[in-house]
């Protein structure tokens, strides 16, 4: 009798523990959601309100404090406004350009630098230092090196007997200026990406391609670029993206307004030219809910086109 | 364990807690209210603009310490017993969104405010003219003529301009020589108030190799894309033509298209001949200011990035000034500055009036110009030891400050001034003829207006 009490009293006791155990660990589980409140309501203050917020403006005539309801007249202002098509261009036709450019020449530079033995990893550096610069910085700094008259660029073109060019002067010149910015700026991102994927790529299958007969040629065409093809789809939507929401160079370069003449305007340029210089909230609200459309439904095909899987 | 992690918690509110408590409000004032004098307890915000700082510090420039704000609060609540003074500073760079989220959560009592038209017409500030009435000891008269009505606006509801603001910090617009350039090219130098003619005349006969340097010389440079509207504008006034009329939106007449605009920008296009390449994207005038500069005539030029440079450097002998293009009645040129307004939410209204007056009195108008590098709006200034020193140049900035056109230019910070902008940009790329420029910059502006 008294060895059954003990072994219930045992079992109680195991119970009990377990039980506790258990509200441990629920515990435990909640406490984390203690420390991702502060980043939660951050993103619910500076993000997901602005959004709504944003939204209900899109459809207000307001300067701020002054709103009239005036539905979606904001929407078809922005949507025959010939500026604002001008805008979608250039931010599509300097997006096109650095990717077209930037992801097949960083790849060519990725394969170099893990072809060499030696100064893989100061080549990697010096490439990737672009990555890290302000691109403010860096804007600023590619209007000496695109000076008309002083620059660097204009003195290597005469070197080479090519004729100089007008470059952030010219509206027909100006866009390119922005576009070999944008390469030098990503392509140090483009060449981490590629290298980091062809150290991936299993050394067995190029012994085996060899064995079977394979040059360097068809090594390349049919191991090393299919291999990478996860790596520039990456590329390509991550790169449209940032180009179709660009604005800090092209407004330290031009300013709101794109100048000259409105040539590198992009999207962002222009919602804030409306909304923080002509205190137009309201249209400025329907363009970035419109660019918000545009960015989506080119990244959906984005994705089709390159069956990267979400 | 489980106390561990409620101690864990408890120190992470406590860290939070203390980081927010230890971030500065603004620039290290103190918040404490005081609690004898006429002002007692009472505490005013003010907005400033600019390189202002609490702190004494150097210029970079010339070398010189110049005092910080510290010692305007002392002054101030020397002057107002019990107030006490506290500063939000802010600099150029996107001050309008700034602006307009303090006002927005009613952050200041006092703003210096260049978008004033834009906020009177929100109703967010206090109409200044029954305070002015009022007061027997404040005086219209101190200013420099012209600075008052320049900064007249529209209320929200009103239909007549009136005073929501007064000026705090004056601007000019004027067109710069370089005498030495001038006197190379055996030029007579430019007349207090020149023509077009004459300024296209000198302009050419001064592009090319310099007689005596050998150096290559260019007669003539102007901002082509931010401020070009402006200066394309006073083209217009200097033949007695206009940007259009009206103040408020809904009755503005814009005339870019008039014959004096095309005639202004097909000049402009001509004298983009005799200036160097790049001055629409505001490059190709880098050696301006410098010993080695190699261009004649600077046109919209205005004092804050001159005076101080050009005495720093010992230019004074060399740079001279001559007026923008006026109209008959010797009206013409930009109407710039800052100006001093009250919020319509603030709590201590009477000591916001007590600051405007301060700010626009001898001590802060002349801390702003010996210390902040600003000019003064005031005629008092003229008697200063230190204008005296550098009325060689302030002499005709002040001359530009009393003859713009008044009041500002409504469309100056919106749309219209874009388009304008725009459409001179595409002529100077020589996409557009002027015409053709300014009649697609007439319909769009007139489109924006019908949209609104």
């Amino acid at each position: 009798m008294a060895k059954d009490k003990v072994s219930m009293n045992h079992s109680m006791s195991s119970s009990v523990h377990v039980q506790s155990l258990k509200a441990k660990k629920k515990n435990n589980r909640w406490i984390w959601y203690v420390f991702l409140l502060p980043s939660f309501l951050g993103i619910l203050l500076f993000m997901v309100y602005p959004i709504v917020e944003s939204f209900r403006l899109s459809f207000y005539q307001s300067n701020g404090t002054i709103e009239n309801f005036i539905g979606l007249k904001n929407f078809q202002q922005v949507l025959t406004s010939t500026s604002f098509w001008n805008s979608v261009w250039n931010t599509f036709y300097i997006a096109f350009f650095q990717i077209i450019i930037t992801i097949p020449l960083g790849f060519i530079f990725a394969s170099l630098i893990n072809s060499v033995k030696f100064g893989q990893n100061l080549l990697k550096t010096v490439y990737f230092l672009p990555h890290v610069t302000s691109i403010v910085a860096a804007a600023m700094i590619f209007q000496f090196v695109l000076h008309p008259d002083l620059g660097v660029a204009n003195y290597a073109l005469e070197a080479l007997g090519l004729p100089a060019s007008s470059w952030f002067s010219d509206p027909a010149t100006s866009k390119w200026g922005v576009i070999l910015l944008a390469i030098w700026h990503w392509i140090g991102f483009v060449i981490i990406i590629c290298l980091a994927n062809l150290q991936a790529i299993s050394p067995e299958m190029y012994e085996a391609s060899r064995i079977d007969g394979a040059n360097k040629f068809q090594q390349w065409l049919f191991i090393t670029l299919p291999n990478m093809s996860g790596t520039f789809a990456f590329l390509l939507i991550t790169g449209w993206i940032g180009g179709l929401q660009r604005f800090n160079e092209v407004y330290v370069l031009g300013g709101p307004s794109g100048s000259p003449a409105r040539s590198i305007q992009t999207m962002g340029a222009f919602i804030y030219e409306r909304g923080f210089t002509g205190f137009e909230f309201g249209i400025a609200s329907a363009a970035t809910y419109i660019m918000f459309i545009i960015i989506l439904v080119f990244t959906f095909i984005n994705l089709k086109v390159s069956k990267m899987k979400l | 364990m489980q106390v561990q992690k409620k101690w864990l918690v408890v120190w992470f509110i406590v860290m939070l807690g203390i980081m927010a408590g230890c971030s500065s409000s603004e620039s290290g004032t103190e918040s404490t209210s005081k609690k004898e004098g006429k002002w007692a307890g009472q505490t005013l915000t003010v907005h400033l603009i600019g390189d202002f700082s609490m702190e004494d510090a150097t210029d970079p420039i010339t070398g010189k310490t110049n005092e910080g704000l510290n010692s305007i609060k002392q002054e101030f609540e020397k002057q107002h017993p019990g107030a006490t003074v506290e500063f939000i500073l802010m600099p150029w760079e996107g001050y309008t969104e700034k602006t307009q989220a303090m006002i927005t959560s009613n952050e200041a009592d006092v703003y210096q405010m260049p978008g004033l038209a834009d906020f009177a017409a929100q109703g967010v500030l206090e109409p200044l003219q029954s305070y002015i009435e009022e007061d027997p000891e404040f005086s219209l008269d101190v200013f420099i003529e012209n600075q008052v009505s320049g900064w007249k606006v529209l209320g929200p509801d009103s239909d007549e301009l009136s005073i929501y603001g007064l000026p705090l910090i004056g601007d000019a617009r004027f067109i710069n020589y370089d005498k030495k350039l001038f006197d190379q090219w055996g030029v007579e130098y430019l007349s207090d108030n020149p023509t077009m003619e004459e300024i296209a005349r000198k302009a050419k006969q001064m592009t090319g190799t310099n007689p005596v340097t050998g150096e290559e010389n260019y007669g003539i440079w102007f901002r082509g894309d931010w401020s070009s509207a402006f200066t394309l504008v006073n083209l217009a006034e200097g033949q007695n033509g206009r940007w259009g009329t009206g103040f408020a939106w809904d009755e503005i007449q814009f005339e870019y298209n008039s014959p004096e605009m095309v005639n202004g920008l097909e000049w402009l296009l001509e004298m983009q001949e005799y200036a160097p390449d790049g001055l629409i994207s505001n490059q190709g005038a880098e050696r301006w200011l410098t010993d080695r500069n190699n261009i004649a005539i600077m046109l919209n030029q205005g004092p804050g990035d001159l005076i101080l440079p050009v005495y720093a450097q010992g230019l004074e002998d060399r740079i001279g000034i001559a007026q923008e293009f006026n109209n008959d009645d010797g009206i013409g040129g930009m109407f710039a500055g800052s100006p001093v307004a009250m919020a319509k939410e603030s709590d201590n209204k009477e000591l916001a009036w007590e600051w405007i007056k301060f700010s626009v009195s001898e001590d802060f108008q002349r801390y702003l110009f010996e210390e902040a590098n600003a000019m003064p709006v005031i005629k008092a200034a003229e008697d200063w030891e230190s204008y005296k020193e550098v009325e060689k140049m302030m002499n005709p900035t002040i001359e530009a400050m009393r003859t713009p056109w008044t009041p500002r230019y409504p469309w100056a910070s919106s749309q219209p001034r874009f388009i304008l902008t725009s459409e001179i940009e595409a002529a100077l790329a020589g996409k557009r003829s002027a015409k053709e420029a300014l009649d697609k910059a007439q319909e769009e502006s007139k489109a924006w207006l019908d949209n609104r």
